[in-house]
């Protein structure tokens, strides 16, 4: 054991951080979904015991379980969008061009900026009524009414703003792995006479398949985790009355959760963190199922 | 003439992508009444609205203290990762697995999970407003691990063996050897860990409430809420927080590129 201490010492600082704040987190949030603060003052010191109780409350919470609805039609409206758009990207830069580089930069850049901010910006284009958006589409015969104020229009909106910002990930995804097609397979199809379109759909995307894949799991993960792009453009609203009760159109679970973690109901926000990790796991467990049997 | 079309397709998709952040930085030069007027320029180009968010609200401190924490958090996180990565890649000793493992299971689980928990022991250790609070439960960087220990894996033996031979101690060789050898995904890993912490928007606004602590985007939350109408001094504190980072992009972009590509080809 004696010789490998170096190794060890070697590894301490990270493992020490990633112990305390990484992996003891995970059980104290469990630890903390079976209790109810009681000292709004003493926020950790007056902790109940409720068991099972914050669990109970969060399956018959309609708002929760809507929450976790607008976040599916957020990923299902998000994922497939960011996926087109980054492959029409990553297709149009996959040309011997001059200057290819300047235009991938430009397209990334969005990326690596932070979602509050960008959300910010958006809010500004989208405002009503003289946001540039708004009176741009209102010069086409649109009447928007706020884009960001309508039930219906908000969470495409966001949708919109944040297939712009993020498709430079896919981008350069994709472009690293259709420049690893070898171009034989393309040259084959030449000779057989297929044309840039069939090329495309029998070469191009079967080639890329396990990517989509793994940018569906990780848009679905990202999805159930989205906070920041939320509270910067509607902070949930506007609000929508769904069978008596009223709702916000754009109320994802990860904002529902950041409300009760704002209101100290310390519990219930762990609960439902915890429910987010059982939908996670099964997603990412019934995904990487199918990509092992569809790819092989 | 294809190439003509492509590349005239390519600078719409380039405009309509940067475009928000164009028309946001056009914005911050115009007087607050021409905020929402649609010409592309100022009438007359101005300071001011820079001006009254540093004088009026601080936020040439907010700059700094972003400064202080993405700087700090990426040297810290660089150095233990790139320290944990050596004997990860070159090294066997017991529980090497397992250990990896559980670092590779925490990065399915999502991030919001963290955040009550850090919360709390940050809390019970007394470090709300303060820079250890915004930085040190982030300094675990395990996607970053994995790209070091990737890279790391890479470099010779042989190398390792002459200078063991030689009798050079072990973190002799990390730091002759292992650490400028890795150089290009250390400085991967430094842009990538700057870059989270300069956007870790959620985490900093949670762990502060002393105005003097406030980062750029938490300055930018509470000006928001408070000043909803002052759209050209809005669009300068975004500016004071986007600038920054796109200027380390565009000076870096290879490393930015080569983290990202290579982190998602290994999985």
């Amino acid at each position: 054991m004696k010789k490998y201490i170096g190794d060890y010492i070697f590894i301490a600082p990270f493992l020490f951080i990633f112990l305390i704040f990484l992996a003891f987190p995970v059980f104290y949030a469990l630890y903390l979904s079976f209790y109810k603060v009681t000292d709004l003052y003493n926020v950790f010191g007056g902790l109940r015991f409720v068991g099972l109780k914050n669990y109970f409350l969060l399956f018959k919470d309609g708002r929760f379980w809507w929450s976790l609805l607008m976040t599916f039609y957020y990923a299902v409206l998000s994922i497939p969008a960011g996926i087109l758009f980054s492959l029409i990207l990553a297709n149009l830069l996959n040309n011997r061009l001059k200057g290819i580089t300047i235009f991938r930069g430009a397209f990334f850049l969005p990326y690596i900026l932070d979602v509050f901010v960008v959300g910010i910006v958006w809010t500004f284009l989208y405002s009503s009524p003289y946001g540039i958006v708004t009176q741009l589409l209102l010069k086409l015969g649109i009447h928007t009414g706020g884009l960001l104020s309508t039930s219906k229009t908000a969470m495409p909106s966001i949708v919109l703003a944040m297939m712009l910002k993020n498709s430079g990930f896919g981008m350069i995804l994709f472009l690293a792995t259709m420049q690893n097609i070898p171009p034989s397979l393309y040259e084959a199809a030449i000779i057989d006479g297929a044309g840039p379109l069939t090329r495309f759909k029998n070469i191009t995307i079967p080639m890329l398949k396990p990517l989509i894949l793994f940018m569906v799991i990780i848009g679905f993960i990202g999805a159930l985790s989205a906070f920041a792009e939320f509270y910067a453009m509607t902070g949930g609203g506007p609000s929508v009355v769904v069978g008596g009760r009223s709702l916000g159109a754009t109320e994802v679970t990860g904002l529902y959760l950041y409300r009760n973690f704002e209101a100290l109901k310390l519990g219930y926000a762990a609960a439902i963190s915890f429910v987010l990790l059982i939908f996670t796991l099964i997603f990412s467990f019934f995904s990487s199922k199918i990509m092992k049997e569809g790819i092989g | 003439m294809k190439k003509f079309f492509l590349y005239l397709f390519l600078t719409i998709l380039a405009i309509i992508v940067l475009f928000p952040f164009i028309w946001m930085f056009m914005t911050s030069f115009k007087p607050e009444s021409e905020a929402l007027s649609l010409s592309f320029l100022p009438s007359h180009f101005t300071l001011e609205n820079f001006k009254k968010i540093i004088t009026g609200y601080r936020f040439g401190r907010y700059f700094i203290n972003s400064l202080i924490v993405s700087f700090s958090a990426a040297i810290f996180a660089t150095f233990f990762g790139s320290l944990a990565a050596y004997p990860f890649a070159k090294k066997d000793f017991p529980f090497k697995k397992y250990i990896l493992g559980m670092f590779l299971a925490s990065m399915m689980i999502p991030g919001l999970m963290f955040m009550i928990p850090q919360f709390a022991i940050v809390s019970k250790l007394g470090w709300i407003n303060t820079y250890k609070a915004m930085v040190i439960p982030h300094l675990a960087n395990v996607f970053g691990l994995f790209l070091l220990i990737q890279y790391m894996k890479t470099l010779p033996d042989a190398l390792i063996e002459a200078a063991r031979i030689d009798g050079a101690s072990e973190l002799r060789i990390f730091w002759a050897i292992i650490f400028p050898l890795s150089l290009p995904i250390i400085v991967t890993i430094f842009l990538l860990t700057f870059q989270f912490h300069w956007n870790n928007f959620l985490w900093q606004l949670i762990v502060t409430t002393k105005e003097s602590m406030y980062t750029v985007p938490v300055g930018l939350a509470m000006f928001r809420s408070a000043h909803e109408e002052l759209y050209a001094m809005k669009m300068a504190a975004s500016t004071v927080s986007i600038l920054p980072i796109s200027i380390i992009f565009l000076l870096s972009q290879r490393y930015f590129i080569q983290g990202i590509t290579k982190g998602a080809v290994k999985e």
